[in-house]
């Protein structure tokens, strides 16, 4: 039986592309990775530093192109930087995200090229403590909407996001650094896949059997097993990888997809939730 | 300044939407034919601002029959979801307590889309920034009344002061309760979930019989704990990256 009206959604579904999705992905890897380049080169680690910094550029590269590309009048980008407003996640974000990926290209460039290394130095360590806020602030983001999937994990999603950020942060280290300078990526890899894939089964549970069916039925929950699949069979591998390139490399390349496909998940999920009213109607019962 | 529909005077001609896409300059939805009754603009987006719904309800014994109709409109929430996440501060509250989208500085994110409990919002498909009902702000200021509650034959739309339009609703209810079992006012509450609504309405059924959320809350209500929560995650995850980096194996 359809519910509601005709079975019509009560609340719409984002109209954004595939690029937020992507954007949450990137951000978030991009946001540990700095914190990861900071730590590490603290630790005298300057070959992973290096590979993490870059990687982080690399994520603000594309945080930056997949946010300007979504809006629907891209040319007014810089209106966004006319107020500040508190009430809106997606205003903290930007200057959270501007400071973060400015701090980052600063200091990327600046161990590229080998100019200005102290003030190159500086900005990573600011890049590597706002890092973990940029890593998570998106799941604010999309908890303050009205898509029950995102609304109700009140608890669990921020959790999810960083996990899934950490994993991401430790699998471009995989990928990009050698085996005998990799170990924390490796360490970061196999702590967040599994935060990650734990943290979905807590999301489930907060949710309740009915609202977690956004999660688990449909495109989403294809999406999920996929990725379940694939952080899995990561983490297994970072865990068999110490002193392996090879290896740390497939461990690497399957968490990154896996991370990719989950947030995909978590995207289709807050989509799945607002298409059918039942969820809102669940929700919204007295 | 706000609407009150009267869903039990509505007549279903659509008047309301004809006016409203003629004073605002909107275009046309298509010509899809739903069958879903007599509801061919099947929701409330960037190019429709109002919206009349049709439900045909047979009862039990599917030998009485009745017809629902209802010219859905924006809330103009007293707490807006919209309004308070836009990031550009496109949307604002006006001098009447209305919520506009200033279409010269809207830049399309398409947040509020997804903060409206009510679905209200969609993007205009000619200038490509995110479209809803402005309660006709320029009519307004020029002391005009919107121009569906003028096109609307049988005063099912009254424009109004809204606290005066909440007394009148009461009367009104007050008067059909009798007639109709399951009569009820939809956003005459101030202290519901979106501090009642700017549009309030009078209905034969309950709201989600219309498409309407039957308990809409302003998601921004959650929003210090959200920043809280994320904190602590944050530091969660900073703590786990010093940890990986401090380990030497």
């Amino acid at each position: 039986m359809t519910q509601g009206y005709y079975g019509r959604p009560i609340v719409k579904p984002p109209a954004w592309s595939d690029l937020i999705p992507t954007y949450f992905f990137a951000g978030g890897l991009a946001g540990t990775a700095a914190t990861l380049a900071f730590a590490e080169r603290a630790a005298k680690n300057d070959r992973l530093a290096r590979t993490l910094i870059l990687g982080a550029a690399a994520g603000c590269a594309v945080s930056a192109f997949c946010l300007i590309a979504d809006l629907k009048k891209p040319e007014r980008f810089l209106h966004m930087l006319r107020v500040v407003k508190p009430t809106s996640p997606m205003s903290v974000g930007v200057y959270i995200f501007s400071a973060f990926s400015g701090s980052v290209f600063i200091a990327a460039s600046s161990e590229v090229t080998g100019i200005a290394r102290s003030a190159g130095r500086f900005f990573e360590a600011i890049a590597g403590i706002i890092g973990p806020i940029m890593s998570v602030y998106t799941s604010v983001l999309v908890g303050d909407t009205v898509m029950p999937a995102w609304y109700l994990p009140r608890k669990t999603l921020p959790l999810l996001f960083a996990a899934t950020s950490a994993s991401g942060a430790g699998a471009w280290g995989l990928l990009f650094a050698p085996a005998r300078s990799n170990g924390s990526a490796r360490r970061l890899a196999i702590l967040g896949g599994t935060a990650m894939v734990a943290a979905l089964q807590a999301l489930h549970r907060e949710l309740g059997p009915k609202q977690a069916e956004a999660y688990t039925k449909g495109e989403a929950g294809a999406l999920a097993r996929s990725a379940r699949v694939l952080n899995i069979s990561g983490i297994v591998c970072a865990t068999l990888a110490k002193n392996s390139n090879a290896l740390s490399k497939i461990a690497g390349a399957l968490l990154l997809a896996g991370g990719l496909t989950e947030r995909f998940a978590v995207y289709r999920a807050g989509c799945a939730s607002a298409k059918d009213p039942k969820y809102v109607l669940e929700a919204q019962k007295a | 300044m706000g609407f009150f529909t009267d869903t039990t005077l509505c007549i279903g001609c659509k008047a309301c939407e004809v006016a409203c896409k003629e004073w605002n300059k909107l275009p046309s939805d298509g010509y899809e034919f739903t069958g879903e009754s007599y509801d061919n603009t099947k929701e409330l987006n960037g190019n429709s601002w109002r919206h009349v719904a049709f439900i045909e309800q047979l009862g039990q014994e599917r030998d009485t029959s009745r017809w629902l109709m209802e010219s859905d409109v924006c809330k103009h929430c007293t707490h807006a979801g919209c309004l308070d996440v836009c990031p550009t501060g496109a949307i604002i509250r006006t001098e009447f307590g209305t919520v506009v989208i200033q279409d010269d500085i809207c830049n399309g994110c398409g947040y509020c889309v997804v903060a409206c409990p009510f679905g209200v919002i969609g993007e205009k498909q000619e200038d490509h920034t995110m479209g809803k009902c402005t309660l006709c702000y320029d009519r307004l200021k020029v002391g005009e009344q919107p121009a569906c509650a003028k096109a609307c034959p049988t005063e099912s739309i009254q424009f109004g002061v809204v606290d005066e339009l909440r007394e009148r609703a009461e009367k009104r209810l007050a008067n059909v309760q009798a007639r109709f079992a399951g009569a009820q006012l939809y956003l005459n509450d101030p202290n519901d979930g979106v501090g009642g609504g700017g549009s309030l309405f009078l209905l034969l059924d309950k709201p989600e019989v219309y498409g309407l959320p039957p308990n809409p809350i302003v998601p921004t209500k959650d929003l210090p704990l959200r920043w809280r929560t994320a904190g602590i995650a944050a530091a969660l995850l900073f703590g786990a990256v010093v940890l990986c980096a401090a380990v030497r194996e």
